[in-house]
């Protein structure tokens, strides 16, 4: 590689999207050389980037059963999809995948969710009177599927919420995906989870992680255009701030080339609307 | 409407699923037959129905039209992740309620991913038109593995400390071992499965490629088991390879041979999703939840399912060229010598 491309790698990007830097951000949350249980959507689109950046050795698991598989037939339309199973070492049904979960084999689960509170906790299920208007709801989502099986027993948790004043709640409608419940002190082994629980949000406008004693968001990074004020002014309950708080680094064009022409080429996840 | 917070079982009881395989004829005999046959025989009103694939992966889609032009009346519809198969099923209660009704449905996930959320299911929730009872993936997959092991219940981890234990059948005990919480799911008997797999033999031993998803619990766990398949192969070939067989024969009740029966969902080695059918069936049911004319939805089941005489005559409609385009697509994705 000369010397101009380099810096050509290296140069910021000035039009990515938000989902673009959600996709960026969970690229650099996970490590090398760990199992990720990935969920659909974004996290799927985030796996493959950290497979081909900071991460080749990174192992994704699909909870409809495919393990380690290398994902060069592009990126998958399902967690179920035939392109996570060519290459797979191990590939059986959803409950080989959960048990393989559930006996601690997964270091990160990768979820979503449409709602979350202050202690991590994620709604997929529903909006609307709960518990009373469960069978009727205001809004049916399409409910756990996998999400909450990851939240109760992977080792850590990364979820993606864009960041709204509605979806970021201080009670949520329903609570299908467990993070840290209450947050009171070892709320998650006294329910009879395994894990340590959500370990990192991403949003559309910054990183949090969760303090370790009260277990509550808390700003890590915000986002380029971002302040602890506007990320604050967006949440619907008071978010913690870290004394390392810094600014998460703009998107490479590099990263946001790889994004639109290597992964998501046709845009079935990372939407192309102009920042 | 049953009450989830109190105990009763949907389908069989494990008492009820035992005795059904007592009295079962499980003897090695030939078991093709027309799917309009196999669905008359084997699917009552009333009855739970376990849902084989994974959303649109090997969804059994011609199942689900055969049970639309016979009709149902308030069966009970059990399934992990699902997408085209309960659309098809809710679809026709939306238009013809007299014809097709849903009373419940145990789920953990109704939607098409990268296809968009199901209108139908929003339809049909937000109105309040079924019951249901809302799991995770996993607890749908250990619910008929426990049926499928001859249990009434199996522990999970999955989800203490979240809703879903209030909103189900769940129940939470301290382990007798080490005292910790543990959550205790009923198993899920259902009277019948419908599948679709890869290749089954005349008798019902059958070969799944790509994820078993949680088919062969699901057939484990039912009285009855519909396959429909891509290709009925002989017994001698798959009884070489008997590590392979994911179904044993007598788990099952009916064999079909029917060519793209997951379609416009997916089947690995055979066809890729149509993800436009997928998108045009939904642009036809979320004007509807708007309050929207139902005519549209009519028409399209007018024209694919109570139009035609069987699933061939949908399939033909999607012309030669589009279908070998998803073959070619599942060709690259699963790249084989020859």
């Amino acid at each position: 590689m000369t010397a101009s491309a380099v810096s050509n790698n290296m140069k910021v990007s000035t039009d990515y999207t938000a989902q673009e830097i959600i996709v960026v951000a969970g690229a650099k949350v996970l490590e090398d050389k760990k199992i990720v249980f990935v969920g659909t959507g974004l996290p799927m689109v985030a796996s493959l980037l950290a497979k081909l950046t900071n991460a080749p050795g990174l192992i994704p698991v699909f909870e409809a059963g495919a393990v380690g598989p290398p994902l060069k037939r592009g990126l998958p339309l399902s967690v179920g999809d035939s392109k996570t199973f060519t290459g797979a070492s191990y590939v059986k049904g959803l409950n080989a995948a959960f048990e393989l979960t559930q006996r601690g084999f997964a270091d990160f689960g990768f979820i979503g969710g449409a709602e979350v509170d202050m202690f991590g906790n994620l709604n997929s299920t529903m909006i609307g009177d709960f518990p009373a208007g469960y069978q009727k709801p205001k809004v049916r989502l399409p409910g756990s599927g996998g999400a909450s099986d990851m939240a109760a027993s992977c080792e850590r948790t990364i979820l993606i919420v864009p960041h709204d004043k509605k979806k970021f709640n201080a009670k949520l409608n329903y609570i299908t995906s467990p993070g840290h419940l209450d947050g009171s002190p070892n709320a998650r082994y006294n329910a009879g989870m395994q894990g340590k629980g959500p370990y990192r949000l991403i949003s559309t406008k910054g990183i949090f992680d969760f303090e370790e004693k009260s277990k509550r968001m808390r700003i890590l990074f915000t986002f380029p255009g971002e302040t602890i004020e506007s990320i604050q002014a967006a949440t619907g309950f008071e978010l913690l701030i870290s004394p390392n708080v810094s600014e998460f680094p703009a998107p490479t064009e590099e990263e946001v080339r790889m994004i639109r022409e290597d992964i998501d080429p046709t845009g079935v996840f990372v939407k192309r609307i102009a920042k | 409407m049953e009450n989830n917070d109190n105990m009763f079982w949907t389908g069989l009881s494990p008492d009820e699923a035992r005795e059904a395989l007592v009295t079962k004829d499980k003897s090695m005999r030939d078991k093709q037959m027309t799917l309009k046959e196999a669905v008359s025989r084997f699917i009552k009103d009333g009855d739970n129905v376990g849902i084989g694939g994974f959303v649109n992966i090997r969804q059994p889609i011609a199942i689900t039209h055969e049970m639309v032009r016979q009709g149902f009346k308030d069966i009970t519809l059990s399934f992990h992740s699902a997408g085209m198969a309960p659309d098809i099923l809710a679809g026709a209660m939306m238009i013809r309620p007299d014809h097709c009704s849903i009373k419940r449905i145990e789920l953990a996930y109704w939607a098409h991913e990268a296809f968009g959320l199901s209108p139908v299911w929003r339809y049909l929730a937000e109105r309040g038109m079924v019951e249901f009872e809302d799991w995770s993936n996993y607890n749908m997959s250990a619910r008929f593995k426990a049926g499928a092991m001859g249990l009434p219940f199996i522990p999970s981890r999955g989800p203490l400390g979240g809703d879903i234990c209030k909103t189900s059948r769940t129940k939470v005990i301290d382990c007798p071992f080490t005292g910790r919480p543990i959550a205790l799911l009923p198993a899920s008997n259902p009277n019948v499965a419908i599948l679709h797999v890869q290749a089954v033999d005349k008798f019902g031993n059958c070969i799944i490629r790509g994820t078993d998803a949680t088919c062969p619990e699901i057939a484990m766990a039912s009285a009855h088991t519909i396959v429909t398949c891509e290709q009925i192969v002989s017994h001698e070939l798959v009884a070489s390879h008997p590590k392979d067989v994911m179904i044993p024969f007598p788990a099952v009740d009916a064999v079909i041979q029917v060519p793209f029966g997951a379609y416009p969902g997916a089947c690995r080695r055979h066809y890729y999703y149509n993800g436009d059918h997928i998108r045009e069936f939904h642009s036809l049911v979320t004007p509807i939840c708007k309050g929207g004319p139902l005519d549209p939805l009519k028409a399209w089941y007018e024209e694919n399912i109570f139009g035609v005489e069987d699933f061939e005559d949908y399939i033909e409609k999607f012309g030669n060229k589009k279908l070998m385009a998803d073959k070619a697509a599942e060709s690259y994705n699963c790249e084989r010598l020859a």
